[in-house]
């Protein structure tokens, strides 16, 4: 059996204090100096440790605090107050709420899964991927505890075409070629995200990164930093539509390069696989309107990757863009399974996908792997401020930090969205993250539920109404 | 130069819009919403004012009106502390300094800039930026 793949998480700490959630106002005018003050009894020993950052001017011990109360409470005279913090509250947009962006801070920083604490407190559904559960009935079976269990769960998936069926020749040899396949140790490739201050140096983190967790690094091939010999295994350069030459060096050097999609893309790609047979091409195609004929078109035509990607608020793009990414996913997944193509491409999503939940429920509404691009930024203490799209400076100097540092903490993202991606794969007695994709049977969709439970109730009301006035 | 302003964020909604009245492009002007102008301590202020920044600010509600009922009477206290405290120590107390206002009130929020300028004016640099103690952190990772 071989060994199980595992992600080396290690801690770095944060460069910038990391903005808490609640703020504690400490009214220390009026204390009774009681002989044994509350804020000797923190579990943290807040008070203590508390200093100040000279850079956020803000006292540290928002962030130290744990948010357990006990201060609060025994406090004799109540001068001590738990508040939310107004600088916490401004951070991100609607989408990349704080709560995502502490999240990923949390997760970047220790590479451990963010756990809330006892109950959940939060809405029973919401839009998107909120809208979409999934079934966990197996999560009693200890065997398959996803992180620690005996039982290997398996977070591998394939990149390339598959074959639809084998030919063997009089000698039992296969008679053709099989097509080349490239097998990522988990559904997860890395790629520029579009803001920052420092692309070039996002990239050789984003490389070393890949390297380290043994995926692919999508770059931009216009902007592209000199990749280190033992590294070109890891990236994909993304080719803008049009602007790839067969004579560039790279194309013998990588696995796997992207394309955007035109119109004369299918003949170049026809002429690009005669000179590099062995290299992967995915297809980068826009998530509009046309996508689902698109993408029944190239898989047809015999595309191997397709990357089809939305917004960043995981909304489709023109005629779509009310879709979420999920009822994109969907529907591109339902067209290749009526053309009965399905399994012969590998379909990769980006835009939107900001938790490690999106990743496994990408891919049970039928991705085979998702393009993380935004939380990587996320991971190395942006504020998604936007002031590098304004020429502004970053007030937490991501252009300052050093490739090793940023890379360990992008592998402790991906460490901790990979062990809930097992923890899930476990609770829904899962061992193959390639079983997962499509598997809407282990799934319930608030859609779904509406219309089986509350739409015959209200049909009914609809009759019982008419009974009572016909007119 | 910079200044830097502690908001109540009842005092200040909107501290963009608050940003949007300082017009001087030559100094640094940061507004940082806080829940309430009794969130920021002496030491806070002193440390900021030592990081160093020429003028310190806290914007905070009118006494009657703080939705923690001290909490802005509380933040009157401190400041008159954190004064005293830079005069014995021969540093100038007006580098801090405090404005209450009736949240949502603009005319007053233009006037407390208007003051801040003013103060800013009169005093100049800071001379902590002069020393070297100071220029060393400053530069300092």
């Amino acid at each position: 059996m071989p060994a199980k793949y595992h992600i080396h998480v290690r801690r770095v700490p944060p460069r910038f204090t990391p903005l808490a959630k609640n703020a504690i106002i400490d009214w220390s005018e009026g204390c009774l100096r009681c002989a044994r003050c509350v804020k000797e009894q923190c579990p943290v020993d807040a008070y203590r440790k508390r200093g100040f950052d000279r850079t956020q001017f803000v006292d540290t011990i928002d962030e130290m605090c744990r948010d357990c109360y006990r201060c609060v409470q025994g406090c004799p005279r109540e001068l001590i107050y738990k508040v939310v913090n107004p600088q916490y509250r401004q951070l991100g947009d609607e989408y990349w709420t704080p709560e995502i962006l502490s999240a990923t801070w949390y997760q970047a920083e220790t590479g451990k899964i963010p756990v809330s604490g006892a109950g959940y407190g939060g809405p029973f559904s919401g839009p998107g991927f909120d809208s979409l559960w999934t079934d966990m009935s197996e999560i009693v079976r200890p065997t398959r505890d996803g992180i620690h269990g005996r039982e290997y769960i398996s977070t591998s998936v394939d990149l390339g075409r598959k074959p639809m069926f084998l030919l063997f020749d009089e000698q039992g040899d296969m008679a053709w070629t099989t097509p080349p396949l490239l097998e990522l140790p988990l559904p997860i490739l890395l790629a520029e995200p579009k803001l920052g201050p420092n692309p070039r140096g996002m990239q050789e983190i984003i490389t070393l990164a890949a390297q380290n967790l043994g995926t692919l690094a999508i770059l931009g091939r216009d902007q592209l930093v000199p990749v280190p010999a033992q590294a070109l295994g890891q990236i994909m350069p993304s080719y803008s539509a049009g602007a790839l030459e067969l004579e560039d060096p790279l194309l013998s050097q990588v696995r796997a390069i992207e394309m955007l999609d035109h119109p004369a893309l299918l003949k170049q790609v026809e002429v690009l696989k005669k000179r590099y047979p062995q290299l992967l091409v995915s297809i980068k195609v826009p998530g509009d309107e046309k996508v689902v004929d698109r993408v029944a078109e190239l898989t047809a035509a015999g595309a191997e990757i397709i990357h089809i990607y939305a917004t960043e608020k995981a909304r489709g793009l023109g005629g779509f863009q009310d879709l979420h990414l999920k009822d994109l996913i969907r529907r591109c997944h339902l067209r290749l399974v009526e053309e009965q193509l399905r399994d012969t491409v590998t379909l990769l999503f980006s835009g939107g996908i900001a938790l490690a939940e999106h990743v496994a429920k990408a891919i049970i509404c039928g991705a085979d792997g998702i393009i993380a691009d935004l939380p990587l930024l996320l991971a190395l203490e942006c504020r998604l401020c936007r002031q590098c799209t304004k020429g502004g400076n970053c007030p937490v100097e991501i252009d300052l930090l050093t490739t090793k540092r940023g890379a360990q903490r992008l592998v402790n993202l991906i460490g901790a969205w990979n062990n809930q991606l097992l923890e899930i794969m476990g609770a829904m007695g899962m061992r193959e993250v390639r079983r997962l994709r499509g598997e809407v049977g282990r799934a319930m969709f608030l859609e779904d539920l509406e219309k089986e439970i509350f739409a015959p109730l209200f049909a009914n009301r609809e009759t019982e109404l008419q009974k009572r006035d016909p007119n | 130069m910079e200044v830097v302003v502690f908001a109540c964020q009842q005092a200040v909604p909107d501290p963009e819009a608050l940003k949007s009245l300082w017009g001087l492009a030559d100094v640094r002007f940061r507004v940082l919403p806080e829940p309430c102008s009794s969130k920021v301590e002496a030491f806070q202020l002193l440390r900021t004012l030592a990081t160093p920044v020429d003028l310190v600010w806290v914007i905070g509600c009118e006494e009657s009106l703080c939705r923690l009922a001290e909490g802005s009477q509380r933040a009157g206290g401190r400041m008159a502390y954190t004064k005293k405290y830079l005069e014995e120590i021969g540093l100038e107390p007006a580098r801090v300094g405090r404005t209450v206002v009736t949240p949502g009130d603009q005319a007053a929020l233009r006037a407390a800039v208007a003051e801040i300028q003013d103060r800013l004016k009169s005093l100049g640099a800071s001379p902590l930026r002069q020393a070297p103690q100071s220029a060393a952190r400053r530069a300092a990772p």
